[in-house]
């Protein structure tokens, strides 16, 4: 029904700290449990890249190149089912939000043994799922806003088409029980098409305001 | 009147509770993690919404997304489910303070039922026997020493909040006790934001027995017999059933009469589970009430043929039980497996990855919840449950028989389970001729048990 994100084998890049011993037990211990961890993790969260450190060693595996990094939406999504959602899902925040303060470690809740501690350090790719045509996929020069909470949709002035914002400029709020969750522009960039309707209600994670880009980089990811 | 439920959890008993919507004709929605957008519960509802990231403590566990959810679909109730905010009494103030319909008891109640230690008091005021233990919460170290001189040596240290073994330990020592307690502190601080500590007697050799009880609000309560759920590991219980092996007819009866007899004097309100710890001579001992659904709630309803969500569901929509103890009639025996994703070879480690082929057990007397389906991708967030394989049997030997049976049927490949200790269990002495006591298990190793079960 779905397929496993990444095909190919996710890259790993292994670099002692400065000055560390080398150090049998460790490295056995971070290529025999670590690393398959990590790389089970990768797939599961849609992140780009995960980072380990433990001791003076860190390990980070990374999907092929190509594959992440270009601000997505999640091909194959279907649309939402949710009376909220008339846009479809959004892609996680992890697409366009990587480098916005830092999203939380994914955590364990329930049972048994801690993870290592994990460190997102990029942005997430998009699966190579059975693509439904969309072209926020394919266009690598506009970033698209999305809800960082489920609730009632309040553009700001900001929304307006045609305006210039940075990076991590306010566009509005989603207002969850009556507080206000910040919609910020993921890149640098002028406002766009919004895709949903001011007072509609939407779910965690939605697309809500597309931002062109405002200098086309050559290449992204 | 409930009319359409939000169902604030995930996995095989998102699915249960979809069900029982959908079997009393109520809309439902199913609230998402991003981690579980892929998941059989989010697939097969009509209504889904994605309530945050995979991280629980910002989508499962955090009450304003949820009822934000339930708000902004429509809904005028949500369903907890298990774990998560299913026994929180904050969360379901909360909740009616939107004007939803929290699914289980009412705030007040939950309320009543919070603390573990004074549920043991008040209902040891109302008839049930309990463990011997420290009079209130452990204040500082030389309270804790006084106290458990006072009770004997070994002592079980428990948190005051939450289950499932966290925050638990059992010490043999004065010198053990200073630095378990400071462990356990730690444990339930992080576990359930509350350190507050009791102790009690350890009882070696104790089985776990509850009686499940459902109450409506005008006051009728029945109880639908005990489940026996001591096959534990580590506090986790791994397999249930139904009778207990370690009840005599009578025993059960008066076990599960003062039970109901007690929480329906305490106010009890929705279906509920009564915790026991049986010692050697069969003498029950009180130890806690569980406000919700449980995990091993299938067992009852093989046995009594009696559809628990449901009955929450219409209870906290304010409808009469519909049914008297008559009409409860415990027949034949059932037995639950849990199904986790674990590597029983390697000291249960909690396994995650893709479910490549998976086929359901079938045939009379099975029963399979699980959200399992080829392609399944099993996420590294959340609790190793992948369901449960549930059997009845005309008797204890059927139902054994079925188990077997329906386990060799069960297919899961691509991801590791703890089926081994399962079939091991099936065919080792101790659980065919009922001896299974909570700590056997650890006491064995169970590699030591795999190897045992493996050469009978």
């Amino acid at each position: 029904m779905t397929k496993p994100a990444g095909d190919r084998p996710p890259k790993i890049d292994g670099e002692a700290g400065a000055g560390s011993p080398t150090d049998v037990d460790v490295i056995a211990h971070l290529t025999d449990e670590i690393v398959p961890a990590l790389a089970a993790k990768l797939a599961a969260t849609g992140l780009g890249e995960l980072e380990v450190r433990q001791g003076t060693w860190k390990v980070r595996v990374r999907r092929p190149d190509g594959e992440g990094g270009r601000p997505t939406r999640r091909a194959g999504d279907r649309p939402s089912r949710a009376q909220p959602g008339h846009a479809g899902h959004g892609h996680a925040p992890a697409a366009v939000e990587g480098h916005r303060g830092g999203r939380p470690a994914p955590a364990y809740s329930g049972n048994g043994s801690q993870p290592p501690e994990l460190t997102p350090v990029g942005p997430g790719p998009g699966t190579d799922r059975a693509a439904r045509p969309d072209p926020l996929d394919v266009d690598p020069h506009r970033g698209v806003a999305t809800s960082p909470a489920v609730g009632v949709f309040q553009p700001g002035t900001t929304a307006r088409a045609g305006t210039r914002v940075r990076a991590g400029d306010r566009l509005g709020v989603v207002d969850m029980l009556g507080v206000p969750q910040e919609i910020v522009s993921p890149v640098d960039g002028i406002v766009g098409a919004t895709l949903v309707e001011a007072g509609d209600a939407v779910e965690y994670g939605q697309e809500l305001i597309v931002v062109e880009l405002a200098q086309r980089p050559d290449h992204v990811g | 009147m409930i009319r359409k439920v939000l169902i604030a959890n995930r996995g095989e008993i998102a699915l249960r509770v979809l069900r029982a919507c959908r079997t009393l004709g109520l809309e439902a929605v199913v609230a998402y993690s991003e981690a579980d957008r892929e998941s059989l519960p989010v697939q097969l509802a009509d209504e889904a919404i994605c309530i945050g990231p995979a991280d629980a403590k910002r989508s499962y566990l955090s009450a304003s997304a949820v009822i934000s959810a339930a708000v902004v679909t429509g809904c005028d109730a949500i369903h907890p489910g298990y774990g998560f905010l299913s026994e929180d009494e904050g969360f379901a103030d909360v909740v009616r303070a939107h004007d939803l319909t929290f699914v289980g008891p009412p705030p007040e109640v939950l309320d009543r039922f919070a603390s573990k230690e004074a549920t043991r008091r008040l209902l040891a005021t109302h008839g049930l026997a309990t463990i011997p233990g420290s009079a209130g919460l452990l204040e500082d170290d030389g309270h804790a020493l006084a106290e458990a001189e006072r009770i004997g040596y070994p002592v079980l240290i428990k948190p005051s909040a939450g289950g499932g073994g966290k925050g638990m330990r059992m010490v043999r020592s004065p010198r053990e006790l200073e630095s378990a307690i400071r462990i356990c502190r730690s444990e339930a601080k992080a576990a359930f934001g509350d350190d507050s500590l009791y102790l009690e007697r350890w009882l070696e050799d104790n089985r776990h027995i509850e009686v499940q009880v459902a109450v409506d609000r005008y006051g009728n309560g029945v109880h639908l017999g005990e489940r026996d759920c001591s096959i534990q590991r580590r506090h986790q219980k791994i397999l249930e059933e139904a009778p207990s092996p370690a009840l005599s007819d009578d025993a059960r009866l008066e076990l599960c009469e003062r039970a109901i007899r007690a929480v329906v004097a305490a106010g009890y309100e929705n279906v509920g589970t009564l915790e026991f710890l049986v010692d050697r001579d069969g003498n029950p001992y009180f130890i806690e009430i569980n406000c919700r659904i449980q995990v091993e709630h299938p067992v009852t309803e093989m046995l009594t043929g009696v559809d628990l969500v449901a009955t929450q569901l219409r209870i906290a929509g304010g409808e009469p039980l519909g049914f008297s103890q008559s009409d409860v009639v415990l027949r034949g025996h059932a037995i639950e497996l849990r199904i986790n994703a674990e590597d029983a070879e390697h000291e249960f480690r909690p396994a995650s990855g893709v479910v490549e082929r998976y086929l359901a057990p079938g045939g009379p007397g099975v029963r399979m919840d699980s959200h399992l389906y080829p392609g399944y991708e099993v996420p590294p967030f959340y609790d190793s449950l992948l369901g449960k394989l549930i059997v009845w049997g005309r008797d204890r030997d059927a139902a054994v028989a079925r188990a077997r049976a329906a386990l060799d049927e069960l297919l899961v490949e691509g991801i590791v389970t703890n089926v081994p200790i399962h079939r091991a269990l099936l065919s080792s002495e101790p659980f065919l001729e009922g001896r299974m006591t909570t700590n056997l298990l650890d006491r064995m190793g169970s590699a030591a048990f795999l190897a045992a079960a493996g050469r009978t």
